[in-house]
């Protein structure tokens, strides 16, 4: 290839993917390197796509019967002592129409269909020869010339070009070789993602999960679930799998000297977790690295000339208590990058402020504003009195509450005030409820 | 249901290059830190694959073929032991994830 590149886009996830779709409509001359098999090969996920961007990408993509596996109109947040489960829980019909806003994604599945979407967009754009999906490349280095990234440098080879999205995910090597991360990042705020896939017979699954069609339930579980270390748990239903799992804070895992699959093990164990998953097979096991949505360890700067940074790869994520959220910052942080780089091309400048634009449209997203108002919650959701003593607390709470012993029944507030006394002090309660009404 | 031992689980696993006798190891572990000066040897815990395990005399060793690339051990190694790199599609190992 003797010409170079508008733009060189680093991994096929959904970062990359959503800036290629925006660089393809644009009229963009790009190429899409990916190191995997094929895109999807190599990521891993919960996973829920929240929010509707994707209907941006794909319009109508629920009239297709690919990529995504089930819409959630069912939610639900468990506490867990080692005994029980007290669950706040909502379905509303309200989620029922598209465009809905969250899908159950597959990765492996997901990741190649939304590929074959962009490739359709390429070939509708006037470089339908020249703009490339490349799957099974490993890019080795970010060329740089006077500290500005000029191409990459791919099995042995270099290709060029005037702009590079770097959407390589977590594991960021190339982002620190440019220089915008540590070249070591500590676990403290890493979390480890342990994962299986269960198969079931999808009718089977359907009636166990009260599904409808392709109606799909999330539930995220505290306490008990990830024994002891900070973190939790997931379960999501795909079309016939569940997906279940664990997020273990690193540095917790590494002080409490846990296996992250034994902990998963006890997971699947636990009386409630063990009655809604019977019977199924496991057919896949995986585990990921993710970030935890604390800014403190994210890259403060996210591009230099010619050069922007989206996705995981720029440790966007956030989880504040009722979702997980990842994908969906992918996707847009990708779409952002990509119409950075098109202004750029138009202006004929890709310097170093005008790649500084995407991080100051980030700024102005949804992304970096709940990204920055709900790092109190974040930091409250590894508070161990909120990830072991309050679902201690509920979960005994809840055992008084709903026993009927044929003998006189206490009053509620004095069944609550036995089980805070049993598992924390009103102390550290009234100082989690100060720290919840600022998170919230 | 019946719970899988790691092994198990791993076996459910597509490995790249699996017919290739010698590839190329995209983790490199100085194991002399890991036994000399490291106070914790977490990898051989924390590694949700188990490539790091520890022999009957404490000692840690590091096998690359069970990899499946996460990364954990890049960031709980604080020792400076492990150098981390992505597999290479043709000589290495690494994963293929048929769900993800």
């Amino acid at each position: 290839m003797d010409e170079k590149f508008d733009c060189i886009i680093v991994g096929a996830g959904v970062a990359g993917l959503g800036a290629a779709m925006t660089l393809a409509r644009n009229n963009m001359k790009f190429l899409l390197i990916e190191k995997g098999e094929f895109p999807g090969a190599k990521n891993v996920s919960g996973g829920v796509l929240w929010g509707n961007d994707l209907a941006k990408l794909v319009p109508n993509y629920w009239e297709e019967d690919g990529g995504w596996d089930r819409f959630i109109n069912h939610r639900r947040l468990t506490f867990m002592d080692e005994q029980s489960t007290f669950s706040v829980d909502f379905k509303s019909s309200h989620f029922n129409e598209p465009p809905y806003t969250g899908v159950v994604v597959l990765r492996s599945k997901f990741d190649r269909w939304l590929a074959d979407k962009v490739q359709e967009a390429i070939d509708a754009s006037d470089y339908a020869m020249d703009s490339f999906i490349a799957p099974n490349i490993l890019v080795e280095e970010i060329l740089l010339e006077d500290d500005k990234a000029v191409g990459i440098k791919a099995g042995g080879d270099e290709f060029y070009s005037d702009s590079v999205i770097l959407a390589e995910g977590v594991n960021n090597l190339l982002t620190r070789q440019v220089g915008l991360q540590d070249k070591y990042v500590p676990a403290d705020h890493m979390l480890t993602g342990v994962k299986e896939i269960i198969r079931y017979d999808q009718k089977v699954l359907e009636d166990r999960f009260q599904l409808n069609g392709k109606s799909g339930m999330s539930n995220e579980f505290v306490g008990y679930a990830t024994n002891g270390v900070e973190g939790g748990g997931f379960l999501y239903t795909n079309k016939d799998t569940i997906s279940i799992g664990l997020v273990l804070g690193l540095k917790d895992l590494r002080e409490k000297e846990q296996k992250p699959h034994d902990i998963l093990n006890e997971f699947k164990k636990h009386p409630v977790i063990a009655d809604t998953i019977r019977g199924g097979e496991v057919v896949e096991y995986s585990a990921h690295i993710v970030s935890s949505g604390d800014k403190r360890v994210m890259p403060k700067q996210l591009y230099k000339a010619g050069l922007v940074v989206c996705g995981e790869a720029a440790n966007l994520l956030l989880n504040a208590g009722k979702a997980i959220q990842g994908m969906d910052y992918a996707m847009r942080s990708g779409i952002l990058a990509a119409e950075t780089i098109t202004e750029a091309k138009k202006a004929g400048d890709f310097g170093e402020s005008a790649m500084k634009k995407y991080q100051d449209t980030l700024e102005n997203s949804y992304i970096m504003k709940d990204i920055n108002n709900f790092q109190d919650a974040v930091h409250l959701l590894h508070d161990p009195v909120m990830t072991q003593k309050m679902p201690n607390l509920i979960c005994d709470f809840g055992r008084n509450f709903f026993s009927i012993k044929n003998e006189p029944t206490p009053k509620s507030r004095e069944m609550l005030k036995g089980a805070i006394k049993r598992h924390a002090s009103y102390w550290e309660l009234i100082k989690l409820g100060a720290k919840g009404a600022k998170a919230l | 249901m019946k719970l899988l031992s790691l092994p198990e689980r791993l076996g459910l696993i597509s490995y790249r290059n699996q017919a290739k006798s010698d590839i190329k190891p995209h983790i490199l572990v100085n194991t002399d830190i890991c036994n000399s000066t490291c106070p914790h040897k977490c990898t051989t815990y924390v590694c949700p694959a188990n490539c790091y395990t520890k022999d009957e005399n404490g000692k840690v060793h590091f096998q690359v073929e069970d990899c499946i690339e996460c990364g954990t051990c890049m960031y709980a190694c604080d020792q400076g032991a492990v150098s981390w790199e992505f597999p290479d599609p043709e000589i290495g190992r690494g994963v293929t994830w048929n769900y993800g």
